[in-house]
């Protein structure tokens, strides 16, 4: 298994826990290892208790931990809170003051921070002291840790960062225990992206020329990303009154031929709804990045939760073909965004990006091999490959076998693009006939159909005898991958499935999957097993039982493992 | 009338509809635009007078009651070359659209806003809208409305709209004449079109109207922003109509928003050279 260190930064917001956090990711994979991070963070914009960990391995990290090895505590105030999930083991770094309630505590270790950043030449320094400190526990090479600083800071404060840092790293020379040293270790360049940014840069990179959306918490990140890293590929970005401004704008700029979508979380998607029937009636492709956090109404707004799946299916009032996907790494949040543009257009249906806070907020390094610059494929209808009917119209919503109809958009020459969000006929004026709705309701479903072929099969790790199946989507994967491992070490053999794609639901695929294992736990941050019941609904097998998880919290591997045991 | 932009389309509007005269003026202005039908759309949102582009033959977004402005908005963004106009009823722009109609008075984008204004709400049978007079009774306020009406030119000047006029729908060559200079105003044009609805409407009728409005005089200074605000609270005595307010000054909203313009989206493409070139600035290397 090698080294596996798992360091958690502490501290009220405003105090540098995301610095220190990020920069201690980028030290791992300096140092020739494996991170993967994870945020948990309150509801406010200062104070409050905030934490960042960073798993270290020799190998890709798939989730993070819940029992810290080393912990980096820069508020001493937070002490109480901070201990419980402290390993056993474990150690914590704290500029304790005298008499300060960490005192009593083995695993506590009083760290001048504030003394030594004073004399790297400011208070707020702290945090890279502290650093300084994990950095030499973890046996980073001092010209490493220097390197790193070269590549974030310039000038003086560079030489006041590095002083800081060498002065926390000298301190801690024999009095911070060994064990956590890591291994020495070649150095390959590695991409490192938050979920939420390799979601935006999937989109980006698979076209998207229009993004809108009204902040909300997980799914702003998406829009950060898409608002700064659009722009240079010649992405227009605005942010809207409301959800339901965003969903209507980005349904326009797509009747007006550019690749759109919006990004959000469970409450604005609650005000896109209409608009995504809408789109579904126009047939105008529009991607919707969902990122879910525990409801009802506001619920935990930072926190995790997949509790939206039944309603990312169900979502939006009439019938209509979509594509639900959910990825469930960087790697997949980056693939699926820009399958979603090629997808959404190929079949003239939305689509949803269902991901959560927890792989928003999880940053990992991944193989530059698995982001690639994938082709666009546009589907636009333009000059003499406009059809037309005997009269010379082009007629948006012409009838044909597999219900997509050429796709011209306003402003071809000659022609007009009418479209409507009645019923409509093929020229797309609105209709009351019921033949005509009867043509048109199949023309969509038909869409439906031809988007079946494509679904992506769910992903099947482990043994053909293996005991149980563990059936997750999204952001459960690495945990479940990992957690699957670890029963197989300790003798149960599990296999892992992960959905990548809801709608349409691969119903073949996971029905024979099922049929040839005893048992079936599906893996879900929710509490009433939507996916259980998705499962049964559309394959008509019942699996064993629902692994729910509902306090806001992501699923670790060590714990989920805990639990399938005890369900065996 | 000019028979270029006609269509065959069914009409669905009651006999002597205030939507019919709207829809030649609609015609007649377009025409004078010299723009070909495929450089024109026309966006609406649900009622009565939301299917009026239908019965115009050119580019046609009708989409959701209320969000005509947000539709409107991006097809600008996407395509600045296109000439984007919005025809829709009081209750959809004012009353279920009333954030979009705020938030894109302050974006200013190039567009030109037609409100069918009847006062009611006709296709769900007789309700009160926004503009409302207080005290009208409708099939829902069966004691009267007791709200105060929504005013729309003077919440538009207040909101620093550049164009705000407003007509009523008898006068075709009238209302024609506003909508061609709302067409060419460079930003956010407001035409609030006082209409009869001769179904519902038993009071603000085209008698009443007949003897209730008066033409601003041809020396009114519409770059007066406060004898505009004043214009545009005149109701209870007589309703002045024509161009209340006008200035150029602000820049529309497409001028000022990085990106907008030249090629328009659908045409951009995604060279994957430029997709490695953001995606190497992930990539963490030690140099």
């Amino acid at each position: 298994m090698g080294i596996d260190v798992n360091i958690r930064v502490t501290g009220g917001a405003g105090q540098g826990v995301h610095t220190v956090g990020g920069f201690l990711c980028r030290l791992a994979v300096a140092a020739g290892h494996h991170f993967h991070a994870t945020q948990d963070y309150m509801s406010r914009i200062r104070g409050g208790r905030n934490s960042y960990t960073v798993r270290i391995r020799e190998i890709p990290v798939l989730a993070g931990r819940r029992q810290a090895d080393i912990t980096l505590s820069l508020d001493p105030v937070h002490l109480p809170h901070v201990l419980p999930s402290v390993a056993e083991a474990g150690i914590v770094v704290c500029d304790l003051p005298e008499g300060g309630a960490g005192d009593a505590d083995p695993r506590v270790i009083a760290a001048p921070l504030k003394e030594l950043a004073v004399a790297a030449g400011s208070p707020i320094l702290a945090n890279i002291v502290g650093a300084g400190v994990v950095a030499r526990a973890l046996g980073i090479p001092p010209e490493t840790l220097d390197r790193v600083l070269g590549l974030e800071f310039k000038g003086d404060l560079l030489e006041k960062n590095r002083a800081a840092a060498a002065l926390g790293a000298g301190w801690a020379d024999a009095r911070i225990p060994s064990g956590y040293r890591l291994p020495v270790a070649a150095f390959h360049p590695r991409m490192i992206l938050a979920g939420n940014e390799a979601l935006a840069l999937g989109a980006v990179a698979g076209g998207c020329k229009f993004a809108v959306g009204y902040p909300m918490t997980p799914g702003s990140g998406i829009l950060q990303g898409l608002s700064a890293d659009g722009p240079p590929l010649g992405l227009v970005f605005e942010q809207a009154e409301d959800e339901i401004a965003a969903m209507n704008m980005a349904i326009g700029a797509s009747y007006a031929g550019a690749r759109a979508m919006v990004a959000t979380s469970g409450g604005g998607f609650a005000l896109m709804t209409e608009a995504l029937s809408l789109a579904g009636m126009l047939e105008t492709p529009v991607v919707v990045a969902l990122a879910m956090r525990p409801g009802p109404a506001t619920g935990m707004p930072t926190r995790t939760g997949q509790e939206d799946l039944a309603f990312a299916l169900a979502a939006g009032h009439g019938e209509f073909p979509r594509l639900v996907l959910s990825p469930g790494s960087i790697e997949e949040a980056y693939a699926l965004a820009h399958h979603a543009m090629e997808m959404s257009e190929a079949y003239q249906v939305p689509c949803i990006l269902l991901t959560d806070q927890y792989l928003a907020d999880t940053v990992a390094d991944g193989d530059p091999g698995d982001f690639p610059a994938l082709a666009v494929n546009r589907r636009i209808v333009r000059g003499s490959d406009v059809p037309r009917d005997a009269k010379g119209r082009y007629l948006r919503f012409a009838s044909t076998g597999d219900g997509v109809s050429p796709m011209a958009v306003p402003g071809e020459p000659g022609i007009t693009v009418v479209v409507d969000s009645d019923e409509h006929a093929e020229d797309g004026h609105l209709t009351e006939d019921h033949g005509v709705r009867i043509a048109m309701v199949e023309k969509r479903m038909r869409k439906g159909g031809a988007l079946e072929m494509e679904t992506l099969p769910p992903l099947l790790a482990g043994p053909p005898d293996g005991e149980v199946l563990l059936i997750g989507f999204g952001s459960t994967k690495g945990a479940i991958a990992e957690a699957r491992e670890i029963l197989a070490g300790a003798g149960t053999p599990a296999v892992a499935v992960h959905l990548r794609q809801l709608a349409p639901f691969p119903v073949r695929a996971v029905s024979e999957i099922l049929d040839r294992y005893p048992t079936a736990l599906t893996v879900e941050n929710n509490r009433t097993g939507q996916l259980a019941r998705l499962i049964r609904a559309e394959t008509g097998r019942e699996v064993t039982g629902t692994i729910g998880r509902f306090d806001g919290l992501p699923f670790t591997p060590e714990e989920l493992a805990r639990d399938v045991k005890e369900r065996l | 009338m000019n028979g270029t932009f006609d269509t065959t389309v069914e009409n669905a509007w009651c006999p002597g509809c205030g939507n019919f005269p709207i829809l030649n003026a609609v015609k007649k202005a377009l025409a004078r635009t010299g723009k070909a039908k495929h450089e024109i759309v026309l966006v609406s949102g649900i009622g009565q007078a939301a299917k009026l582009p239908h019965h115009v033959d050119v580019n046609v977004f009708n989409g959701l009651h209320g969000r005509a402005l947000p539709a409107a908005l991006a097809i600008r963004l996407a395509n600045p070359s296109l000439t984007v106009v919005v025809t829709s009823g009081d209750g959809d722009i004012y009353g279920e659209g009333g954030n979009h109609f705020v938030h894109n008075i302050r974006r200013n984008p190039d567009i030109a806003v037609f409100v069918h204004d009847n006062q009611v709400y006709g296709l769900t049978k007789g309700q009160p809208s926004p503009t409302s007079d207080p005290g009208w009774t409708g099939s829902l306020q069966r004691s009267g409305v007791i709200a105060g009406p929504f005013p729309p030119l003077a919440a538009a000047i207040a909101l620093g709209c550049g164009f705000v006029a407003r007509s009523l729908a008898a006068d075709v060559e009238f209302t024609a004449d506003l909508m061609v200079r709302a067409i060419a105003h460079k930003g956010f044009a407001l035409v609030d079109i006082l209409q009869p609805c001769v179904t519902f409407n038993k009071k603000n009728t085209y008698q009443w109207y007949g003897k209730m409005v008066y033409k601003l005089p041809p020396d009114h200074d519409a770059a007066d922003r406060v004898r505009a605000f004043g214009l545009s609270l005149e109701w209870e005595e007589r309703i002045p109509i024509g161009l209340l307010y006008h200035r150029e000054d602000r820049p529309c909203f497409e001028e000022l928003h990085p990106g907008v313009g030249d090629p328009p989206l659908h045409a951009r493409e995604t060279p994957a050279d430029a997709v490695r070139d953001l995606l190497r600035k992930r990539l963490f290397t030690l140099s």
